[in-house]
This record gives C-alpha cells, structure tokens and sequence, in this order.
C-alpha cells in the first residue's frame, strides 16, 4: 500500500492529485516503492518543492528543504502544461533549456524520474472526463 | 401579537385565501425561516404562506395592509444579507414551493418570463433542453438559488464583465403595490387584461418605474413576474487562469483586462479561496504562492473573433508583466486537471462551491467598490483578516468592460459554536468601516449595515428614499425592518 501524503500548498496539493491518479497502479507502485530518493521541483516564480520517496511514503516538504537530494528540476508552468499535454518532448524540453536538471549525470534516476512524474501527468491529462464526482473514488 | 385582530382571525383569513395546507404558525415550520447563513439576529414569523397565484397574493396584501401586518417574501433563503429574516415577525410569502413557472421563453426576443420563485438550476436545465441556442448567466451560487430575487437585488454573473450588474438586464417585472393594486412594467405595459406573454421585450422608453422595486429588499411590493434577459450561446469558449504574485497586482487585471471588451467575466479570488474549494478548510498561504487567482472568460461565435480575442487577453497580460506586475496566464482547463478538478465547480456555474457551502455559517461584505481603490481596499482588508486570524477570503469581479468592480470580503464560521457569530461579526463589522470609508456600496445589505450607510449618505438622498417608501407603503408591511425602515 502506497501512502502519498496530503498537501496544503498549492504545488504539493497539484502533485498529490497527479501522483494519487496512480496510487492503485502496480507499475507505479513497484516504480516507487522503496525508491529512497529526494527531488526538488521548482515551478518558476514559484517555489520549490521537495518530493521525498522514503520507503512506501510519498512526502512533499516546502521548508527547511536538504541540502543534499538527488535531483533539481526546474521549469515554468507553461512548460510543464506542454510537456503534460503533449506539445513538448521533455528531452526536447531539457535540450532547449525549458526544463533545467541538476543532477543529469545521475541518467538512472533522470529516467526513473521522468517515468514517475511525466507518464503520471501525461496519464491525468489526458483523462477524458472532467468531472471530479465520476472519477475513481479512492484516489480523489 | 397584531393590534387590530387576533392570530386566531390571522389564520382563519390565510386559510380562506391559501388553503389550509399552504398555511401554517407551527413552530417547527417557522423556524427554518427565523435565521440565515449570516450571523444577523434571528428572528420568528408568525406564519408562512405558499402562494400559487397572483390573486391569493392582492387578496393576502390587502388584507396584511388593512391590519398592518408585515409581509417578507422568500425565495430560497440562500442571500447573504438576512434579507428574509422576518425582523418584525408576520408573513412569510414563499415563493419558491409553488410560484416557480418558466412562463415563456422567447427565442426572437431573447428574453425569459419567470416566476419569482424559478431556481438557477431550472433554468439551466430548460434552456438547454429546450432552447440549446441560448444562454443565461450564472453566479457563484448554487443551483437552488432564485434567478429573480439575484436580478431584483442587482446581483452579478458570470457575464458580468460585459454586462454589468443583473438589474441592467430586466426587461420587465409585474408587481402588487400596498394598496393590493398589480402594475406592469416595461415594454408589458400596454392593455387592461393579463400581458401577452410576447409584450416583455424591453424596458425602456417609458419612465423607469421599476427602479421603484429594485434594490428596495422587497419593501416597496411584491414581484410576481419577472423578464430576463438571455443571450446567444456561442461556439467557442476558453477559460484563462491568471495567477498573481504580489498582493495587489490582480488589481490591474481587473481593470486593464476589463476594459478590452472582450472579456465575459473576470472573477478573482484570494489563493486561501482556491485551496479552500480542494479541501484545505482552513488554509494557511505559504511564502512563495501567488496570491490570487483570477479566471478570465472569453467567448466568441467563429474561430476568427476567438483566436483575435485570445491575442487581446494574451496581450494584455504581456503588457501588464512588461510594466512589472507578476502574472501567469494558462488554460484553466488544462491547469485544472493536474491541480484538482474540484475547482471545475467554478467554471461549471450554477454550483454548489466548496468554499461557500462548506461551513454551517457565510457571511460578507458584497459590494460594488471603485476599480481605482482596489489596491488600497485589498492591502487594508488583508491585514483586518489577518488581524482576526481567520482566511484572507476576498472575491471581486470587474464589471461592465471595467467601469466599476464587485469587492467582496467573505467570511466562512460554525455559526452553532459558541461565540463564532460575534468574532466573525467584529472583524465583518471592521471591514465594513473600512470598505465603506474607501467608498464602496454594500448590496444585499443587512439592516446593521444599512444603519452605517445612513451616517454617510446625503440628507437630500435619504429624505428622498423616505418620501417613497411612505408613499409606497404607508403602513410599513414590506419587509419593515430593511434599510431601517
């Protein structure tokens, strides 16, 4: 069972709902469980937001973020809605500079890292349905 | 108690003209009319009637005007103002049990005649079942709410960018003055018998009776009838979502992208308000967070004038960041899905909204405010919420291509938890002060604010408003109470 922790900033709220959307996905599960890895995402103009894989916990801390974590993403939003929608190949997107990676040498973790958020966000994306009460219960 | 006759003979009177199963003074019955979502005092009717017909109502006004007997109408009890809290007791006129007819819809014309008592949600549904080419506007209300009693309390839509407030679109209204008389006003005006129901086209050239009615709170008579107008649904529709960072920047987006003409509505809200629709009652705002978020709507009949309409509002917002405002423009739509759908409930209006309906108690200062003191109004109403330690909840919408603005402080609290009512009150009460001070114009007033608004209002004004409520009824049934009256 994957705990994924709620939020109450508006970014850690967004990640919670993009990552929920695969809660009950085994492939997901076996991506993330007991991953152990720390991300930062920056949103420009923004702030950043620490993802904390710890065993089957999925936390978000905005404060007192480590010093030491495996990876630094950053990009605007207008990026990210591409790259969610379609519209931006995310290795384009970090060819052309639009989305910024600290850690890129780490190529295992940026794999990994794109199949966990890119695939998730691209899978809620493209949810057809729009309608909040008709979507899977348990997750949302 | 009435001075000239028993409660007894009241009854016996109501029955006559409503039948006995439309009346009652049970209080079981009374009290879900004592009380609103506001903290205004609560207070008992003496009877509520459901009426069918305009008849029953001359008959029930007359009567209730012979023995001075207060008559409050009631629609669905959903104001914000304690506009239906019976303050000197009497008779609850509801309208929305049985007077709630969509009496004719006419495509040519553009125009609904409704019953007072018609829903938002109903009228939704008709339109689309029926005349899927046209459209009304809805507010941030959900769909049990009454569409007259919005339009005669010049309240806004979602269309209120281009249109204004909802009073500029009644084309005419049938109403029962004191003396148990019905007047029809508007382009209906013409003939002694029942209007055709194609005559509510207009509501002008005559003079303008009807500002007689609107805004009076119901003191002045009883709306029977009520012509809205309805507009043509279009092809293309997009919803921007604007983020600002910097408390006072959605300012600018108000009145820059108002005044595009262009725009259907543009609505903004605090960032506490967003979270509060996604399940964060009682949400803190973080260091780094915009500080609102204000959607922006735009509509358009070909993909020409839409594709011209998105290069305005995209333009606009570049012009506003090239001057050093903070703005982030994106497609709500596609923002929505990765956020939390919830806040779909904001674009899909009429809606029961999360952050209006989730709390026992709601409570504001609504009011149309001068789009040049939006800075200042938001700085100073920051700080009084954050003063009280509740959320900074602040709604504003421009208004008719950004000739004046809607700012609206808004209050959610347990109104069953001991001593809430009177905190949210000092810090409402202090809002108040300070938006009045700046020159705003409270609507859908609760009388203790309308008691503020006299110590500012010019004598001439006041003298004026006193000489027709007296004339219009001289024995003070309508809703007594209201503007102090």
């Amino acid at each position: 069972m994957l705990n994924i922790e709620k939020a109450d900033d508006l970014l850690g709220i967004s990640l919670n709902n993009i990552l929920s959307y695969r809660k009950m996905d085994k492939d997901f599960i076996g991506l993330v469980n007991n991953w152990n890895k720390k991300i930062i995402i920056e949103i420009e103009k923004f702030y950043p937001v620490e993802v904390v894989f710890d065993g089957n916990e999925i936390k978000f801390k905005i404060d007192k973020l480590d010093e030491k974590v495996d990876l630094k993403v950053k990009m605007s939003l207008k990026s990210l809605l591409e790259i969610a929608y379609a519209r931006l190949n995310p290795i384009n997107a970090v060819l052309k500079g639009k989305v910024k990676i600290k850690g890129m040498f780490r190529i295992g973790i940026v794999l990994k890292f794109l199949k966990i958020f890119v695939n998730s966000m691209r899978m809620v994306a493209s949810q057809p349905n729009q309608n909040y009460y008709e979507l899977n219960k348990e997750t949302r | 108690m009435y001075e000239k006759i028993s409660m007894e003979e009241v009854r016996a009177r109501l029955e006559e003209i409503f039948g006995a199963t439309n009346v009652s003074n049970k209080q079981v019955d009374l009290y879900p009319y004592s009380y609103d979502m506001t903290e205004c005092t609560k207070h008992m009717p003496d009877f509520i009637v459901i009426p069918e017909s305009k008849e029953q109502l001359v008959e029930l006004v007359k009567f209730c005007n012979n023995y001075v007997i207060p008559i409050v109408p009631y629609i669905s009890g959903n104001n914000v103002g304690g506009l239906t809290i019976p303050e000197r007791g009497g008779i609850i006129v509801d309208f929305g049990k049985k007077m709630n007819k969509i009496i004719h819809v006419d495509d040519n014309m553009m125009y609904a005649l409704l019953e007072p008592g018609v829903t938002f949600g109903q009228l939704q549904k008709y339109l689309e079942e029926n005349f899927p080419n046209l459209r009304y506007s809805y507010p941030f209300a959900p769909p049990y709410a009454g569409v007259v009693g919005n339009v005669i309390l010049s309240g806004m839509n979602n269309m209120s960018c281009k249109l204004g407030s909802m009073g500029d679109s009644i084309n005419g209204i049938e109403v029962i003055t004191a003396d148990g008389e019905i007047a029809r006003i508007g382009s209906c005006f013409y003939g002694k018998d029942e209007a055709d129901v194609k005559s509510w086209w207009s509501r002008y050239p005559m003079p303008d009776l009807m500002g007689l009615f609107i805004n009076w709170q119901g003191m002045t008579g009883l709306v029977t009838k009520c012509a809205v107008q309805l507009w043509p649904k279009v092809k293309y529709k997009k919803i921007y979502l604007a983020v600002t960072f910097g408390l006072t920047d959605v300012a600018s987006i108000l009145r820059e992208a108002g005044r595009t003409e262009v725009i259907d509505d543009i609505s903004a809200v605090s960032v506490e308000v967003v979270k509060m629709s996604v399940e964060v009652p009682e949400p803190i705002k973080y260091s780094g967070e915009p500080d609102f978020a204000a959607l922006l709507v735009i509509s358009a009949k070909t993909k020409k004038q839409f594709e011209a309409k998105q290069e305005i509002v995209e333009k606009t917002i570049d012009y506003l960041n090239e001057k050093g405002k903070n703005i982030i423009l994106a497609d709500v739509d596609e923002f929505s899905k990765l956020f939390n759908l919830r806040v779909r409930c904001y674009l899909d209006l009429p809606a029961a909204l999360l952050s209006l309906v989730e709390y026992s108690g709601l409570t504001w200062f609504g009011s149309y405010a001068p789009s040049h003191k939006l800075e200042e109004l938001i700085e100073k109403i920051d700080k009084i919420f954050h003063k009280h330690n509740i959320p900074s909840f602040i709604y504003m919408k421009s208004m008719k291509s950004s000739h004046y603005s809607i700012f609206r402080p808004i209050m959610r609290y347990m109104k069953f938890k001991e001593g809430e009512e009177e905190r949210y009150h000092a810090c409402l009460e202090e809002i108040t002060d300070t938006c009045i001070g700046l020159g705003c114009i409270p609507y859908k007033t609760p009388a203790w604010m309308t008691a503020k608004l006299r110590d500012k209002i010019n004598p001439g004004w006041l003298n004026l408003f006193e000489k027709i409520k007296n004339c219009l009824d001289p024995n003070n049934i309508f809703n007594p109470g209201r503007w102090n009256t």
